[in-house]
Protein backbone atom coordinates (compact mmCIF):
# COMPACT_ATOMS: atom_id res chain seq x y z
CA UNK A 1 0.00 0.00 0.00
CA UNK A 2 2.77 2.27 1.11
CA UNK A 3 4.45 1.46 -2.56
CA UNK A 4 1.59 2.87 -4.31
CA UNK A 5 0.52 5.72 -2.32
CA UNK A 6 4.46 6.60 -2.46
CA UNK A 7 4.63 6.30 -6.68
CA UNK A 8 1.53 7.86 -7.33
CA UNK A 9 2.95 10.97 -5.02
CA UNK A 10 6.25 10.27 -7.30
CA UNK A 11 3.93 10.26 -10.64
CA UNK A 12 2.11 13.10 -9.74
CA UNK A 13 5.68 15.03 -9.38
CA UNK A 14 6.70 13.58 -12.45
CA UNK A 15 3.40 14.83 -14.54
CA UNK A 16 3.25 18.35 -12.98
CA UNK A 17 6.81 19.07 -13.46
CA UNK A 18 8.41 17.63 -17.06
CA UNK A 19 12.02 18.47 -17.71
CA UNK A 20 12.36 21.27 -19.47
CA UNK A 21 15.17 23.05 -21.93
CA UNK A 22 16.06 26.28 -23.25
CA UNK A 23 14.43 29.34 -21.87
CA UNK A 24 12.03 28.01 -19.47
CA UNK A 25 14.87 26.00 -17.83
CA UNK A 26 17.04 28.77 -17.39
CA UNK A 27 13.94 30.96 -15.73
CA UNK A 28 13.16 28.01 -13.63
CA UNK A 29 16.91 27.93 -12.55
CA UNK A 30 16.73 32.18 -11.81
CA UNK A 31 13.29 31.45 -10.13
CA UNK A 32 15.19 29.14 -7.69
CA UNK A 33 18.30 30.89 -7.13
CA UNK A 34 15.89 33.91 -6.24
CA UNK A 35 14.47 31.20 -3.86
CA UNK A 36 17.25 30.21 -2.37
CA UNK A 37 18.57 33.93 -1.39
CA UNK A 38 14.58 34.42 0.09
CA UNK A 39 14.69 31.80 1.98
CA UNK A 40 18.19 32.28 3.22
CA UNK A 41 17.57 35.52 4.01
CA UNK A 42 14.14 34.98 5.96
CA UNK A 43 16.35 32.09 7.82
CA UNK A 44 18.51 34.99 9.70
CA UNK A 45 15.66 36.78 10.18
CA UNK A 46 13.95 33.76 11.97
CA UNK A 47 14.17 34.44 16.12
CA UNK A 48 16.81 32.09 17.46
CA UNK A 49 14.13 29.57 19.45
CA UNK A 50 12.02 28.83 15.95
CA UNK A 51 15.20 28.60 13.61
CA UNK A 52 16.03 26.03 16.15
CA UNK A 53 12.62 24.25 16.01
CA UNK A 54 13.44 24.44 12.43
CA UNK A 55 16.37 22.84 12.28
CA UNK A 56 15.03 19.76 14.83
CA UNK A 57 11.87 19.54 12.38
CA UNK A 58 14.17 19.39 9.28
CA UNK A 59 16.99 16.93 10.95
CA UNK A 60 14.43 14.74 12.08
CA UNK A 61 12.44 14.41 8.89
CA UNK A 62 15.73 13.85 6.85
CA UNK A 63 16.93 11.38 9.48
CA UNK A 64 12.89 9.42 9.40
CA UNK A 65 13.56 8.92 5.87
CA UNK A 66 17.00 7.07 6.15
CA UNK A 67 15.43 4.84 8.58
CA UNK A 68 12.58 3.70 7.24
CA UNK A 69 14.12 3.12 3.76
CA UNK A 70 16.71 0.95 5.70
CA UNK A 71 14.14 -0.58 8.03
CA UNK A 72 11.09 -0.76 5.64
CA UNK A 73 10.70 -4.43 4.38
CA UNK A 74 12.29 -5.26 0.76
CA UNK A 75 11.15 -7.09 -2.34
CA UNK A 76 13.63 -8.60 -4.70
CA UNK A 77 12.54 -6.13 -7.98
CA UNK A 78 15.37 -6.43 -11.16
CA UNK A 79 17.75 -8.26 -8.48
CA UNK A 80 18.11 -5.77 -6.66
CA UNK A 81 16.26 -5.18 -2.41
CA UNK A 82 14.00 -2.39 -2.53
CA UNK A 83 11.35 -0.92 -1.02
CA UNK A 84 8.82 1.93 -1.73
CA UNK A 85 11.79 4.69 -0.37
CA UNK A 86 14.43 3.12 -1.98
CA UNK A 87 14.17 5.35 -5.23
CA UNK A 88 14.86 8.25 -3.40
CA UNK A 89 17.73 7.63 -2.74
CA UNK A 90 19.84 9.18 -5.34
CA UNK A 91 18.12 12.63 -5.06
CA UNK A 92 18.21 12.59 -1.50
CA UNK A 93 22.03 12.13 -1.89
CA UNK A 94 22.47 14.39 -4.54
CA UNK A 95 20.63 17.08 -2.75
CA UNK A 96 23.35 16.53 -0.15
CA UNK A 97 25.79 16.81 -2.62
CA UNK A 98 24.10 20.21 -3.83
CA UNK A 99 23.98 21.46 -0.44
CA UNK A 100 27.65 20.19 -0.23
CA UNK A 101 29.06 22.55 -3.05
CA UNK A 102 27.88 25.48 -1.42
CA UNK A 103 30.17 25.44 0.74
CA UNK A 104 33.08 25.52 -1.71
CA UNK A 105 32.72 29.26 -1.47
CA UNK A 106 33.22 28.98 2.26
CA UNK A 107 36.90 27.24 1.40
CA UNK A 108 37.89 29.46 -0.60
CA UNK A 109 36.80 33.04 1.19
CA UNK A 110 38.15 30.84 4.25
CA UNK A 111 41.90 30.45 2.18
CA UNK A 112 41.74 34.05 0.54
CA UNK A 113 41.06 35.78 4.14
CA UNK A 114 44.08 33.96 5.51
CA UNK A 115 46.80 33.59 3.01
CA UNK A 116 45.94 37.41 1.85
CA UNK A 117 46.59 38.72 5.05
CA UNK A 118 49.73 36.69 4.93
CA UNK A 119 50.50 38.42 1.69
CA UNK A 120 49.25 41.73 1.95
CA UNK A 121 51.36 42.70 5.25
CA UNK A 122 54.48 40.31 4.50
CA UNK A 123 54.42 38.79 7.66
CA UNK A 124 57.10 35.32 8.11
CA UNK A 125 55.86 33.12 5.19
CA UNK A 126 54.63 34.70 2.88
CA UNK A 127 55.82 33.64 -0.39
CA UNK A 128 53.57 30.01 1.04
CA UNK A 129 50.75 32.46 0.29
CA UNK A 130 52.24 33.42 -2.70
CA UNK A 131 52.37 30.32 -4.31
CA UNK A 132 48.68 29.34 -2.67
CA UNK A 133 46.99 32.38 -4.99
CA UNK A 134 49.60 31.09 -8.03
CA UNK A 135 48.31 27.71 -8.23
CA UNK A 136 44.93 28.29 -7.09
CA UNK A 137 44.52 30.93 -10.17
CA UNK A 138 46.65 28.21 -12.77
CA UNK A 139 44.74 25.41 -11.50
CA UNK A 140 40.91 27.11 -11.56
CA UNK A 141 41.97 28.74 -14.88
CA UNK A 142 43.07 25.83 -16.88
CA UNK A 143 40.27 23.67 -15.01
CA UNK A 144 37.10 25.74 -15.86
CA UNK A 145 38.81 26.82 -19.74
CA UNK A 146 36.44 24.65 -21.99
CA UNK A 147 37.34 24.36 -25.89
CA UNK A 148 36.66 22.34 -28.82
CA UNK A 149 37.46 18.75 -27.62
CA UNK A 150 39.92 18.09 -30.54
CA UNK A 151 41.67 20.94 -30.74
CA UNK A 152 45.17 21.97 -30.37
CA UNK A 153 44.43 24.36 -27.82
CA UNK A 154 42.31 21.33 -25.50
CA UNK A 155 45.61 19.64 -26.01
CA UNK A 156 47.69 22.22 -24.77
CA UNK A 157 45.55 22.85 -21.92
CA UNK A 158 44.90 19.07 -20.71
CA UNK A 159 48.80 19.16 -20.80
CA UNK A 160 48.75 21.97 -18.67
CA UNK A 161 46.21 20.46 -16.58
CA UNK A 162 47.98 17.09 -16.07
CA UNK A 163 51.90 19.04 -15.34
CA UNK A 164 50.15 20.87 -12.49
CA UNK A 165 47.58 17.53 -11.20
CA UNK A 166 50.06 14.50 -12.28
CA UNK A 167 53.29 16.37 -12.00
CA UNK A 168 52.66 18.63 -8.98
CA UNK A 169 49.40 18.26 -6.67
CA UNK A 170 50.38 14.47 -6.99
CA UNK A 171 53.58 14.43 -6.41
CA UNK A 172 53.32 16.50 -3.41
CA UNK A 173 51.12 14.16 -2.02
CA UNK A 174 53.03 10.85 -2.75
CA UNK A 175 55.78 12.50 -0.90
CA UNK A 176 54.28 13.25 2.01
CA UNK A 177 52.64 9.82 2.40
CA UNK A 178 56.18 8.34 1.50
CA UNK A 179 57.55 10.72 4.87
CA UNK A 180 54.80 8.18 6.73
CA UNK A 181 57.24 5.39 6.99
CA UNK A 182 59.93 7.72 8.91
CA UNK A 183 57.38 8.53 11.42
CA UNK A 184 56.06 5.09 11.74
CA UNK A 185 60.14 3.90 12.36
CA UNK A 186 60.51 6.73 15.29
CA UNK A 187 56.77 6.33 16.46
CA UNK A 188 57.55 2.76 16.55
CA UNK A 189 61.09 2.97 18.41
CA UNK A 190 59.29 4.99 21.25
CA UNK A 191 56.53 2.14 21.65
CA UNK A 192 58.98 -0.32 21.57
CA UNK A 193 60.81 0.61 24.39
CA UNK A 194 60.96 -1.58 27.28
CA UNK A 195 60.03 0.42 30.01
CA UNK A 196 57.09 -1.73 31.89
CA UNK A 197 55.40 -5.03 31.96
CA UNK A 198 52.94 -3.57 29.32
CA UNK A 199 55.51 -2.70 26.86
CA UNK A 200 57.21 -5.22 27.17
CA UNK A 201 54.39 -7.85 26.12
CA UNK A 202 53.70 -5.56 23.53
CA UNK A 203 57.28 -5.83 22.01
CA UNK A 204 57.24 -9.93 22.57
CA UNK A 205 53.77 -9.64 20.66
CA UNK A 206 55.04 -7.05 17.96
CA UNK A 207 58.20 -8.83 17.40
CA UNK A 208 56.61 -12.30 17.06
CA UNK A 209 54.04 -10.70 14.23
CA UNK A 210 56.38 -8.96 12.38
CA UNK A 211 59.06 -12.04 12.09
CA UNK A 212 55.81 -14.32 11.32
CA UNK A 213 55.19 -11.63 8.29
CA UNK A 214 58.48 -12.60 6.35
CA UNK A 215 60.48 -15.11 5.04
CA UNK A 216 63.41 -14.68 7.41
CA UNK A 217 61.72 -14.99 10.24
CA UNK A 218 59.68 -17.85 8.73
CA UNK A 219 63.09 -19.68 8.30
CA UNK A 220 64.03 -19.55 12.24
CA UNK A 221 61.50 -22.02 12.74
CA UNK A 222 61.18 -24.06 9.71
CA UNK A 223 63.04 -26.86 10.90
CA UNK A 224 59.88 -27.59 13.29
CA UNK A 225 57.12 -30.25 12.05
CA UNK A 226 54.02 -28.85 10.60
CA UNK A 227 52.32 -30.60 11.88
CA UNK A 228 51.50 -32.31 16.07
CA UNK A 229 52.05 -29.94 19.36
CA UNK A 230 55.44 -28.76 18.46
CA UNK A 231 53.95 -26.67 14.97
CA UNK A 232 52.29 -24.37 16.95
CA UNK A 233 55.92 -23.03 18.01
CA UNK A 234 56.80 -21.92 14.63
CA UNK A 235 56.59 -18.55 14.17
CA UNK A 236 53.97 -18.23 11.64
CA UNK A 237 52.05 -20.22 13.56
CA UNK A 238 52.14 -17.96 16.53
CA UNK A 239 51.82 -14.86 14.45
CA UNK A 240 48.74 -15.97 13.04
CA UNK A 241 47.50 -17.14 16.36
CA UNK A 242 48.17 -13.57 17.74
CA UNK A 243 46.65 -11.71 15.32
CA UNK A 244 43.42 -13.97 15.10
CA UNK A 245 43.05 -14.94 18.75
CA UNK A 246 43.99 -12.18 20.31
CA UNK A 247 43.95 -8.88 18.07
CA UNK A 248 40.71 -9.60 15.90
CA UNK A 249 38.72 -9.88 18.94
CA UNK A 250 39.65 -6.93 20.62
CA UNK A 251 39.37 -4.86 17.17
CA UNK A 252 35.67 -6.22 16.94
CA UNK A 253 34.59 -5.79 20.72
CA UNK A 254 36.04 -2.43 20.15
CA UNK A 255 33.66 -2.11 16.62
CA UNK A 256 31.01 -3.45 18.78
CA UNK A 257 31.48 -0.39 21.20
CA UNK A 258 31.72 2.37 18.74
CA UNK A 259 28.83 0.85 17.08
CA UNK A 260 26.89 1.96 20.08
CA UNK A 261 28.20 4.88 20.44
CA UNK A 262 27.38 5.42 17.49
CA UNK A 263 23.79 4.47 17.43
CA UNK A 264 23.17 6.86 20.88
CA UNK A 265 25.33 9.97 19.40
CA UNK A 266 23.25 9.58 15.91
CA UNK A 267 19.62 8.78 18.11
CA UNK A 268 20.26 11.97 20.29
CA UNK A 269 20.86 14.03 16.94
CA UNK A 270 17.93 12.61 15.28
CA UNK A 271 15.67 13.59 17.89
CA UNK A 272 17.17 17.21 18.83
CA UNK A 273 17.94 15.51 22.64
CA UNK A 274 21.37 17.05 22.41
CA UNK A 275 21.87 19.89 25.02
CA UNK A 276 25.20 22.18 25.39
CA UNK A 277 28.03 21.89 23.04
CA UNK A 278 26.44 22.85 19.47
CA UNK A 279 22.67 22.84 19.71
CA UNK A 280 21.17 24.32 22.42
CA UNK A 281 22.89 27.23 23.74
CA UNK A 282 22.42 30.42 22.06
CA UNK A 283 25.16 33.26 21.98
CA UNK B 1 21.41 -1.20 -1.04
CA UNK B 2 21.55 -2.21 2.10
CA UNK B 3 18.58 -3.21 4.38
CA UNK B 4 17.40 -4.35 8.37
CA UNK B 5 16.59 -7.85 8.61
CA UNK B 6 14.19 -8.89 11.46
CA UNK B 7 17.11 -9.42 13.71
CA UNK B 8 18.57 -6.49 13.13
CA UNK B 9 15.36 -4.71 13.83
CA UNK B 10 14.36 -6.07 16.84
CA UNK B 11 18.12 -5.27 18.32
CA UNK B 12 18.24 -1.61 17.53
CA UNK B 13 15.16 -1.34 18.31
CA UNK B 14 16.04 -2.61 21.47
CA UNK B 15 19.21 -0.70 22.55
CA UNK B 16 17.58 2.65 20.83
CA UNK B 17 14.83 1.82 23.67
CA UNK B 18 17.37 1.13 26.38
CA UNK B 19 19.03 4.53 25.47
CA UNK B 20 15.99 6.59 25.15
CA UNK B 21 14.39 5.16 28.46
CA UNK B 22 17.85 5.84 30.24
CA UNK B 23 18.24 9.13 29.28
CA UNK B 24 14.84 10.55 30.24
CA UNK B 25 15.44 8.68 33.91
CA UNK B 26 18.60 10.81 33.77
CA UNK B 27 17.17 13.80 32.85
CA UNK B 28 14.31 13.19 35.96
CA UNK B 29 17.23 13.28 38.15
CA UNK B 30 18.33 9.86 38.78
CA UNK B 31 22.39 10.34 37.83
CA UNK B 32 24.27 7.34 37.55
CA UNK B 33 28.07 6.75 38.03
CA UNK B 34 30.72 7.13 35.27
CA UNK B 35 33.70 5.94 35.69
CA UNK B 36 37.05 8.07 35.03
CA UNK B 37 38.91 8.18 31.92
CA UNK B 38 42.64 9.00 32.00
CA UNK B 39 42.58 10.36 28.88
CA UNK B 40 39.81 13.11 29.27
CA UNK B 41 41.43 13.83 32.93
CA UNK B 42 44.76 15.21 30.80
CA UNK B 43 42.59 17.35 29.18
CA UNK B 44 42.76 20.07 32.01
CA UNK B 45 46.36 19.61 32.70
CA UNK B 46 46.75 20.00 28.95
CA UNK B 47 45.14 23.41 29.16
CA UNK B 48 47.60 24.38 32.20
CA UNK B 49 50.59 23.69 30.17
CA UNK B 50 49.58 25.60 27.13
CA UNK B 51 48.54 28.74 29.63
CA UNK B 52 52.15 28.22 31.56
CA UNK B 53 54.10 28.11 27.90
CA UNK B 54 51.71 30.53 27.02
CA UNK B 55 51.52 29.10 23.35
CA UNK B 56 48.48 28.05 21.30
CA UNK B 57 46.66 24.82 21.24
CA UNK B 58 45.84 23.09 18.41
CA UNK B 59 42.31 21.57 17.98
CA UNK B 60 42.10 19.10 15.76
CA UNK B 61 38.60 17.27 14.52
CA UNK B 62 39.63 15.02 11.18
CA UNK B 63 39.00 14.49 7.90
CA UNK B 64 35.29 13.94 8.40
CA UNK B 65 33.04 16.07 6.96
CA UNK B 66 28.83 16.82 8.96
CA UNK B 67 28.85 13.78 10.01
CA UNK B 68 27.67 12.14 13.67
CA UNK B 69 31.66 11.27 14.24
CA UNK B 70 32.89 14.89 13.64
CA UNK B 71 29.85 16.64 15.30
CA UNK B 72 31.14 14.41 18.31
CA UNK B 73 34.50 15.48 18.10
CA UNK B 74 33.41 19.04 17.88
CA UNK B 75 31.22 18.56 21.10
CA UNK B 76 34.69 17.41 23.23
CA UNK B 77 37.05 20.06 21.46
CA UNK B 78 33.89 22.73 22.50
CA UNK B 79 35.16 22.08 25.71
CA UNK B 80 38.35 22.33 25.25
CA UNK B 81 38.35 25.61 24.28
CA UNK B 82 35.85 26.65 26.80
CA UNK B 83 38.64 25.92 29.40
CA UNK B 84 41.27 27.67 26.70
CA UNK B 85 38.24 30.65 27.31
CA UNK B 86 38.91 30.29 30.72
CA UNK B 87 42.97 30.52 30.62
CA UNK B 88 42.67 33.04 27.98
CA UNK B 89 44.72 30.54 25.84
CA UNK B 90 44.47 31.16 21.71
CA UNK B 91 43.56 28.25 20.20
CA UNK B 92 44.07 27.11 16.29
CA UNK B 93 41.66 24.55 14.66
CA UNK B 94 42.17 23.88 10.61
CA UNK B 95 39.60 21.91 9.69
CA UNK B 96 39.32 19.40 5.88
CA UNK B 97 35.46 20.31 4.82
CA UNK B 98 34.62 23.77 4.45
CA UNK B 99 31.15 23.11 4.73
CA UNK B 100 32.34 22.07 8.62
CA UNK B 101 33.60 25.68 9.07
CA UNK B 102 30.23 27.83 10.33
CA UNK B 103 29.36 24.81 12.66
CA UNK B 104 32.65 24.92 14.24
CA UNK B 105 32.64 28.68 14.44
CA UNK B 106 29.39 28.36 15.94
CA UNK B 107 30.39 25.83 18.89
CA UNK B 108 33.75 27.70 19.39
CA UNK B 109 32.76 31.12 19.66
CA UNK B 110 29.45 29.51 22.18
CA UNK B 111 32.71 28.02 24.74
CA UNK B 112 34.14 31.43 24.59
CA UNK B 113 30.93 33.04 25.42
CA UNK B 114 30.11 30.97 28.07
CA UNK B 115 32.89 31.71 30.07
CA UNK B 116 32.38 34.99 28.85
CA UNK B 117 35.05 36.03 27.54
CA UNK B 118 33.31 36.39 23.61
CA UNK B 119 35.85 39.11 22.43
CA UNK B 120 38.98 37.07 22.74
CA UNK B 121 37.53 34.93 20.13
CA UNK B 122 39.39 34.62 16.88
CA UNK B 123 36.78 33.65 13.87
CA UNK B 124 40.52 33.59 11.57
CA UNK B 125 42.06 31.09 14.01
CA UNK B 126 39.30 28.20 12.16
CA UNK B 127 40.50 27.38 9.14
CA UNK B 128 40.08 25.85 6.00
CA UNK B 129 43.76 23.90 4.65
CA UNK B 130 42.21 21.50 2.15
CA UNK B 131 39.99 19.00 1.79
CA UNK B 132 43.15 16.16 0.14
CA UNK B 133 43.92 14.21 2.95
CA UNK B 134 47.90 14.67 2.74
CA UNK B 135 47.34 18.59 1.80
CA UNK B 136 45.57 18.99 4.64
CA UNK B 137 48.44 17.07 6.29
CA UNK B 138 51.09 18.93 5.80
CA UNK B 139 49.41 22.64 6.32
CA UNK B 140 48.29 21.24 10.28
CA UNK B 141 52.32 19.81 10.28
CA UNK B 142 53.09 23.22 9.03
CA UNK B 143 50.73 25.04 11.74
CA UNK B 144 52.18 22.69 14.28
CA UNK B 145 56.08 23.93 13.70
CA UNK B 146 55.41 27.31 13.10
CA UNK B 147 53.17 27.98 15.94
CA UNK B 148 54.96 25.79 18.13
CA UNK B 149 51.49 24.44 19.99
CA UNK B 150 52.20 23.82 23.48
CA UNK B 151 49.09 21.32 22.82
CA UNK B 152 47.70 19.21 20.47
CA UNK B 153 44.33 18.03 20.68
CA UNK B 154 43.00 15.08 17.71
CA UNK B 155 39.68 14.19 18.13
CA UNK B 156 37.49 12.87 15.58
CA UNK B 157 38.16 10.60 11.97
CA UNK B 158 41.83 9.84 11.26
CA UNK B 159 43.15 8.44 8.06
CA UNK B 160 47.09 7.86 7.21
CA UNK B 161 47.56 11.23 7.86
CA UNK B 162 47.23 10.96 11.30
CA UNK B 163 51.10 9.70 12.01
CA UNK B 164 51.99 12.97 10.05
CA UNK B 165 50.50 15.27 12.97
CA UNK B 166 51.12 13.18 15.59
CA UNK B 167 54.75 13.03 15.15
CA UNK B 168 55.30 16.83 14.35
CA UNK B 169 53.36 17.28 17.72
CA UNK B 170 55.59 15.23 19.36
CA UNK B 171 58.74 16.43 17.91
CA UNK B 172 58.43 19.96 19.39
CA UNK B 173 57.54 18.43 22.48
CA UNK B 174 53.52 19.24 22.72
CA UNK B 175 50.87 17.23 24.81
CA UNK B 176 49.17 15.07 22.68
CA UNK B 177 45.78 13.86 23.70
CA UNK B 178 43.80 12.32 21.17
CA UNK B 179 40.63 10.23 20.73
CA UNK B 180 39.19 8.20 17.35
CA UNK B 181 36.86 5.60 16.24
CA UNK B 182 39.05 4.62 13.43
CA UNK B 183 40.05 1.75 14.95
CA UNK B 184 43.23 1.38 12.25
CA UNK B 185 44.93 4.59 13.74
CA UNK B 186 44.55 3.73 17.39
CA UNK B 187 47.77 1.71 17.35
CA UNK B 188 49.40 4.64 15.91
CA UNK B 189 47.88 7.59 17.92
CA UNK B 190 49.10 5.01 20.76
CA UNK B 191 52.59 5.13 19.69
CA UNK B 192 52.44 9.26 19.05
CA UNK B 193 50.50 10.51 21.75
CA UNK B 194 50.66 11.42 25.29
CA UNK B 195 46.97 10.12 26.67
CA UNK B 196 44.68 8.12 23.90
CA UNK B 197 40.95 7.33 24.64
CA UNK B 198 39.76 4.48 22.91
CA UNK B 199 36.82 2.81 21.39
CA UNK B 200 33.46 3.93 22.61
CA UNK B 201 35.29 6.21 25.35
CA UNK B 202 35.30 8.37 22.21
CA UNK B 203 31.79 8.72 22.74
CA UNK B 204 31.09 8.53 26.20
CA UNK B 205 34.00 11.75 26.40
CA UNK B 206 31.28 14.37 26.42
CA UNK B 207 29.21 12.75 28.86
CA UNK B 208 32.26 12.25 31.05
CA UNK B 209 33.63 16.19 30.50
CA UNK B 210 30.11 18.05 30.90
CA UNK B 211 28.36 15.23 32.77
CA UNK B 212 24.98 16.64 31.45
CA UNK B 213 22.04 14.30 32.34
CA UNK B 214 21.08 13.61 28.65
CA UNK B 215 24.71 12.16 27.59
CA UNK B 216 24.87 10.50 30.76
CA UNK B 217 21.60 8.54 30.10
CA UNK B 218 22.56 7.79 27.19
CA UNK B 219 25.88 6.44 27.98
CA UNK B 220 24.18 4.00 30.58
CA UNK B 221 21.68 3.45 27.49
CA UNK B 222 24.94 2.54 25.41
CA UNK B 223 26.04 0.26 28.44
CA UNK B 224 22.96 -1.66 28.51
CA UNK B 225 22.72 -2.14 24.52
CA UNK B 226 26.73 -3.48 24.77
CA UNK B 227 25.72 -5.95 27.66
CA UNK B 228 22.68 -7.35 25.34
CA UNK B 229 25.17 -7.85 22.63
CA UNK B 230 27.49 -9.44 24.88
CA UNK B 231 24.53 -11.66 26.16
CA UNK B 232 24.19 -12.39 22.08
CA UNK B 233 27.89 -13.64 21.99
CA UNK B 234 27.69 -15.93 24.98
CA UNK B 235 25.09 -17.44 24.38
CA UNK B 236 26.20 -17.79 20.73
CA UNK B 237 28.95 -19.43 21.67
CA UNK B 238 27.58 -21.72 24.16
CA UNK B 239 24.97 -22.54 21.38
CA UNK B 240 27.31 -23.39 19.02
CA UNK B 241 29.63 -25.21 21.08
CA UNK B 242 26.94 -27.69 21.92
CA UNK B 243 24.65 -27.93 18.86
CA UNK B 244 27.68 -26.94 15.91
CA UNK B 245 27.43 -24.34 13.81
CA UNK B 246 24.30 -24.97 12.09
CA UNK B 247 21.95 -24.00 15.00
CA UNK B 248 18.89 -21.75 15.65
CA UNK B 249 20.80 -18.35 16.61
CA UNK B 250 23.52 -18.50 13.91
CA UNK B 251 20.77 -18.57 11.42
CA UNK B 252 18.74 -15.72 12.74
CA UNK B 253 21.95 -13.94 12.41
CA UNK B 254 21.73 -14.91 8.73
CA UNK B 255 20.73 -12.19 6.52
CA UNK B 256 19.50 -15.10 3.51
CA UNK B 257 17.97 -17.22 5.98
CA UNK B 258 15.46 -14.90 6.13
CA UNK B 259 14.78 -15.00 2.54
CA UNK B 260 14.24 -18.41 2.37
Amino acid sequence: MLRNMVDEIAAWFARSFPPQKGLTLWLILMGLIVAYVVIFFGLQLLKPRARKSLIAVVTFLAGLFYALEFFLPTELIDGKETNALTRFLVPMSEFAQIVAVLALGLGIYSLTMIHGKTLLRFRTGWFYSLTFFTFMILMATFGIMVEEPFSREAQINRDIRSILFVGGLQALEGTMFSIIAFYIVSAAYRAFRVRNAEASLLMAAAFIVMLGQVYAGQFLTNWLPTEGALSNLRIETMSDWLLTRINAPAVRAVGFGLGVGLLATALRIWLSLERGSYFDREV
Amino acid sequence: MEHSDPVNSTLTFIICAAILTMIFRSRRGKQPFIRRIPGLNAIDDAVGRATEMGRPMLLQPGLGGIDVITLQALAILAYVARAAARFGNRIIMPVADASFIPVAEEAIRESYNLEGRVESFRAEDIMFLSDRQFAFAAGVAGLINREKVATAFLFGLFFAESLIMAENANQIGAIQVAGTPSTTQIPFLIAACDYVIIGDEFYAATAFLTREPTLVGSLVGQDIGKAVILLICILGVLITTIMGPDNFLMNWFTPLWWKR
